[in-house]
């Protein structure tokens, strides 16, 4: 009986705890399937639900085939080979993660809509007409294409990690059992790279799943367009947390496949040293090749959009005054870094609870944080605003007696805006610090045990300073995407408090794209400098 | 008796049956044991059951005057006052040599932590290596480094898993010498766990066979010569560095 309670530490606490904060507000979507149907839901069911399911089931299939496609290959070639302007395409290949995926589809629409730069070069300097439908891209296949080459980086990044840090002894037997490089690519990386690409490929669904700008931009009804209609044109807000649920079983199956596909079977290799696959020289055709690929990605996914937007920047130059844009910067980067430095150190507390608590529900507790994900982030803010306002009632008392004279303080103040932040993207931050805490297993961690050291000093001398490159990464990717959220921010940020994501966003929707490009190229700016100090950090001591 | 194991048996949540089954044994001080078994054997998790890495299903375990544990005590195995030598070493690859034996020390001051640190290397013949990092190391003086970090702390008894899995012949034949020599002359208690008979008939003051997670046999190496093994001595030909489902 005594021997259990020593199972329970302050581990178990602490995760049981965050858990329990992260998933309470989850609960609202589950309670509002249960209230009774009003008559809109009837209409909804009857005529759009199937077309919303097709919609975005379509998007998801095609942008998941087409990110792993090229994620796994870019992670494979990055990996395995050195050609030239490999080390600059290592990272540059992460940066299109910098650019929302709602400023690249209205930065691509700005490209080929009849008075963009393709059609007015062609007439112009060309006197060549083509008929605009070529250049459509404000349909389904324009928004996987757009999902595709802005989301890929989750595959790509996830994988190579995966792949210099652990193929070498597997990919060095394989070729000296005779197998060439595309035999090995097919039966030794693409089978033991499985979990890292579900993992990142799971990440690129739940954010197309997710996404409100790009279909709404382009005009597609799936589950975000239509839960924000619901909401806030017909103000039927129990219908749209119906349809919000409906989109969290579509989560939950991809989540179950998903489990089957890696739980069970989640490997964690036998020798604890870790050591970097050596790197192929490719010349000639084949280095071009290799160049050429990694080149067109990174100009379409990056250099096209950007240098459109650095052109209408100088195009509206002082339009916007300077003060105006540092103070957003300034809201942007405190709001985002404050909510990604608390993500990462609650992942690191419920993945060191998962990792050395040897319990199922260890095991499948944390996976439940995961779906605040799932959930758009207009329901979040219904459930987050809701629970701060019940919060301030209770603490009134407490205000009066410090002599506050407002009854909402939590309700009106950025905590708020940040508990939603924290909800929403937890998932990004622990997948990353679960992995790496998968990579360097429980060996150094019970050495350190065994010489007498506590597990809380283990977690701090031994744990953190090897998990260095997941947490920083798992920081960077929570602090870019808490950079580019949308519908979360509109909602939840105290008065007058604008973010670059925010102005981007109002300028866009008023089809002054030209002049949402000067915010556009700031958050692509304070991502991307971002991604280069933190490949900068992560490089060291690797290659 | 220095130390004292009863009925110590365990299994894992995922399976109904006992991985360990009513061990007990007794150990003099200063005595090396070797616990001889095939993979799978429930060798190692013998190992980690002594450590406290493991909770045992029931048993119990006494060390010296302490009990580590019973029906109503666990102590943490950063309490047991045990040193172990992991089997892939798992020395800290941020650290040094030197901070990696000068991590496990307990309180007291620089100097006289330094001393110990020089004192341990000294002992493993790896004086001047304090400011290399373990992947500057060959196999066989990370295996050193391991040694030297778990003796530092002085533990009353120190756990080795499969030391020699990762050293080849030529060397394993001097370091399992060594490992003799250091063991005696710090008159260190120490229980090692292996598949290769060799090891244990050379190192071991006394063997214990395991199989299925029960005690086959427990004597020593000279009344156990003559058991089933191939000319190398291993009775355990299988691969074991392989991927593992965990």
């Amino acid at each position: 009986m005594n021997r259990r309670i020593a199972n329970v530490n302050g581990w178990t606490i602490g995760a049981v705890l965050i858990i329990t904060l992260l998933f309470v507000p989850n609960l609202s979507i589950v309670t509002g399937i249960f209230t009774p149907a009003s008559e809109n839901w009837g209409h909804i069911r009857e005529f759009m639900l199937l077309n919303y399911i097709k919609s975005s089931l379509t998007l998801v299939f095609f942008t998941a085939i087409f990110t792993v496609a090229i994620g796994l290959s870019l992670a494979w070639l990055i990996a395995q080979y050195d050609f030239p302007l490999r080390n600059f395409m290592k990272w540059s290949l992460i940066l299109p993660l910098s650019i929302p995926p709602f400023i690249g589809a209205y930065t691509y629409h700005g490209i080929l809509n009849y008075t963009g730069i393709i059609q007015k070069t062609l007439r112009n300097h060309f006197d060549v007409s083509v008929n605009q439908a070529y250049f459509d891209i404000m349909n389904v296949p324009g928004a996987i294409f757009i999902y595709t080459i802005f989301l890929y980086p989750y595959v790509y990044m996830i994988t190579r990690i995966f792949l210099s840090n652990q193929a070498a002894s597997l990919v060095e037997s394989a070729r000296t059992l005779g197998k060439g490089p595309m035999e090995i690519f097919l039966k030794v990386i693409v089978p033991i790279s499985r979990i890292s690409v579900i993992g990142g490929v799971s990440l690129v669904i739940l954010e197309v799943l997710n996404d409100y700008g790009v279909v709404k931009y382009f005009g597609i009804q799936t589950f975000s367009t239509a839960i924000f209609q619901t909401w806030f044109g017909l103000g039927d807000l129990d219908s749209s947390i119906k349809l919000a649920a409906c989109l969290m079983g579509i989560v939950i199956f991809i989540l179950v496949i998903e489990w089957i596909l890696r739980g069970g079977k989640k490997y964690s290799f036998s020798s604890t040293k870790l050591r970097p696959l050596p790197l192929v020289k490719l010349t000639g055709k084949k280095a071009a090749l290799a160049t050429a690929y990694t080149l067109v990605i990174f100009t379409i996914a990056f250099l096209i959009p950007v240098l459109q937007l650095l052109d209408w920047v100088v195009l509206t130059f002082g339009k916007v005054p300077m003060e105006e844009v540092l103070t957003y910067t300034k809201n942007s980067i405190i709001v985002a870094g404050t909510a990604a430095s608390l993500i990462i150190f609650f992942s690191l507390v419920i993945g060191n609870f998962s990792r050395i608590t040897k319990h199922k529900f260890a095991k499948i507790l944390p996976k439940l944080t995961v779906l605040g994900y799932s959930i758009p982030g207009a329901v979040i803010a219904v459930a987050v605003v809701t629970t701060f306002i019940a919060i301030d009632r209770y603490l009134a008392p407490v205000y009066l007696f410090l002599g506050l004279d407002s009854e909402l303080v939590l309700s009106v103040s950025l905590v708020m805006l940040i508990s939603a932040y924290i909800i929403r993207f937890f998932a990004i931050g622990y997948n990353s610090i679960e992995s790496g805490y998968t990579k360097i297993g429980t060996d150094f961690r019970d050495a350190s045990r065994m010489l007498g050291v506590s597990s809380l000093r283990t977690f701090f001398k031994i744990d953190i300073p090897m998990m260095k490159g997941a947490i920083i990464s798992g920081f960077i990717l929570t602090f870019v995407d808490i950079l580019k959220e949308i519908p979360l921010t509109l909602i939840l940020r105290p008065f007058n408090y604008d973010t670059l994501a925010t102005k981007a966003f109002q300028y866009a929707s008023d089809e002054k794209i030209m002049e949402a490009s000067q915010a556009s190229l700031l958050i692509v700016g304070v991502s991307a400098i971002a991604i280069f100090v933190f490949n900068k950090l992560l490089g060291e001591g690797r290659e | 008796m220095f130390i004292d194991i009863q009925n110590m048996s365990f299994s894992y949540s995922n399976s109904p049956a006992n991985a360990v089954e009513d061990f007990t044994l007794t150990i003099n001080k200063g005595e090396i044991i070797s616990i001889l078994g095939r993979s799978g054997s429930g060798k190692s998790t013998i190992l980690r059951l002594i450590a406290g890495l493991e909770m045992p299903k029931g048993g119990s375990f006494s060390l010296g005057d302490k009990t580590l544990f019973n029906n109503h005590i666990f102590v943490q195995p950063e309490k047991r006052g045990i040193g172990m030598v992991f089997q892939d070493y798992a020395l800290f690859p941020h650290m040094s040599v030197q901070d990696n034996v000068l991590f496990g020390l307990p309180k007291m001051s620089r100097s006289n932590k330094l001393k110990r640190v020089e004192e341990v290397l000294e002992l493993v013949e790896l004086e001047g290596y304090e400011k290399r990092y373990p992947h500057q190391l060959s196999g066989g003086q990370q295996q050193r480094v391991a040694l030297a970090r778990a003796i530092a702390p002085q533990p009353e008894l120190i756990l080795l898993d499969e030391p020699f899995s990762n050293l080849d012949t030529e060397l394993l034949v001097k370091i399992r010498e060594d490992l003799r020599r250091i063991l005696k002359k710090a008159n260190i208690t120490a229980i090692f766990v292996t598949h290769n008979q060799n090891d244990a008939h050379v190192l071991a003051d006394r063997i214990v066979k395991i199989k299925d997670g029960v005690i086959d046999q427990v004597g020593r190496p000279c009344d156990l010569l003559g058991s089933s093994t191939d000319e190398k001595g291993d009775i355990e030909l299988l691969p074991e560095k392989e991927l593992v489902s965990v």
